[in-house]
């Protein structure tokens, strides 16, 4: 099952939806980093509304994808995690320390939007926006 | 001819000097053009295995033992590294300069064979031993010379390599900027990181930008050279940008557990560039958007 890593101007959404295996979990890792670098993403949303069972692993690879992506240069926003999910995760003594979250994804973008306008290449593309609508 | 007995080495090659080098040069000269048609410069190959020839004549006219070896000072010595360290430079092997003195051995041997002296046989012998001697205590000073020339340039390579490949470029009043290619191993991380200090001082930078998009492994040991260079700017006050660090890379940091959280990474040297500046407070705008 691949993910879907769509594109949001400078920000990468992908939802995951279903239960992943752990290699499955490390291809989609690899293949949201390698997206980030091609597009030069400034942003990742991960959304994980869908998901109501996050073992420690999981919780770890969101928390590594989120170092790796960040020494990309990405900005990094966890969206939408269960009550449930969160509450077992600090049981388990393992938090997603040091990365922001959300409730939910609408949250999240306007976060990761206003992150990125701080940045020092926020004006980064516009010649390439600019010519591609026009 | 002269007896056996008397017969003399050294006035043998003074006397078939031309004939000598005539039929050494025959011997030699195909081959080494074969290999290197550009850089057989021939009059001077056979000015310089005439002066050689001489040289011989007057070692041979001492006695040689067996642990014979040719005089640091002597002018064969000289004649001998000035030859082989040119021929190093042009790019011969070393097969190819030890040819130079067994085609010599060869001919010499040659010459005294066709002088019928097997009279007195043991004399005939010794008269060979000398030969021996002679040219094989060259070839091993030839292959020396060779050596040492050798590692002279490789060390010279190397030094020129390491000065090459560490320039930091002032990118802005008040940024610098590493651009590192290639295997960052001890010696050149501590020169980046002196370099790079030094031209934070000369520059009174705020900004350091250091580009790895051209190394081609991050492991521990480069990130932890990396880390080191990066205290040592942030003490002098300065702030420092990663940049081009790949998505492989970035696996491998985060998972050898290095952090390089507390400092901004960007993907690419542009974004990298755009950080900086807004580090420094500065901003570039489109011409059209000013007016």
């Amino acid at each position: 099952m691949k993910i879907p890593i769509l594109r949001l101007g400078e920000i990468l959404l992908t939802s995951i939806q279903v239960d992943l295996t752990d290699a499955e979990v490390m291809e989609f890792q690899s293949s949201v980093l390698h997206t980030i670098s091609e597009v030069e993403a400034r942003g990742l949303a991960l959304d994980i509304t869908a998901m109501e069972v996050v073992d420690s692993f999981m919780a770890r690879t969101i928390n590594d994808t989120a170092s790796m992506a960040r020494l990309l240069g990405a900005e990094v926003v966890v969206c939408g995690m269960h009550p449930s999910v969160a509450l077992t995760l600090v049981e388990m003594g393992r938090g997603l320390i040091g990365v922001d979250a959300t409730f939910n994804l609408d949250e999240g973008l306007s976060r990761l939007r206003k992150r990125i306008a701080q940045r020092g290449d926020s004006m980064l593309g516009e010649d390439d926006r600019h010519e591609r609508s026009s | 001819m002269t007896e056996s007995t008397d017969f003399n080495l050294s006035h043998f090659i003074e006397s078939h000097q031309d004939k000598l080098l005539e039929s050494w040069m025959k011997g030699l000269l195909p081959e080494w053009r074969r290999k290197h048609p550009q850089s057989v410069d021939e009059d001077t190959l056979r000015r310089q295995s005439r002066q050689l020839l001489d040289g011989l004549a007057k070692l041979l006219a001492g006695q040689l033992t067996e642990s014979w070896e040719p005089p640091l000072d002597h002018s064969i010595t000289l004649l001998l590294r000035n030859l082989s360290s040119a021929r190093v430079k042009q790019g011969y092997r070393a097969a190819d300069i030890a040819h130079y003195l067994v085609t010599l051995k060869r001919v010499l041997i040659h010459a005294l064979l066709q002088e019928n002296l097997t009279g007195d046989l043991s004399r005939f012998g010794d008269l060979l031993a000398t030969v021996e001697i002679a040219t094989d205590s060259l070839t091993t000073l030839i292959y020396e010379i060779y050596a040492e020339t050798r590692e002279r340039i490789i060390a010279q390579q190397s030094l020129s390599l390491l000065e090459l490949s560490t320039p930091v470029v002032r990118l802005w009043d008040r940024v610098v900027m590493v651009p590192l290619v290639g295997v960052i191993d001890t010696a050149r991380a501590r020169q980046v990181t002196e370099r790079l200090l030094e031209s934070i001082a000369k520059f009174e930078a705020t900004v350091a930008i250091i580009d790895v998009t051209g190394v081609p492994i991050l492991d521990t040991s480069v990130a932890g050279h990396l880390m080191k260079t990066i205290a040592a700017a942030q003490m002098l006050g300065a702030r420092v940008v990663m940049t081009g660090i790949s998505p492989d890379g970035a696996q491998t940091l985060v998972k050898l557990g290095v952090n390089f959280s507390e400092i901004p990474t960007r993907a690419t040297l542009r974004a990298g560039v755009a950080e900086a500046l807004l580090l420094v407070g500065k901003r570039i705008l489109s011409i059209k958007e000013e007016q």
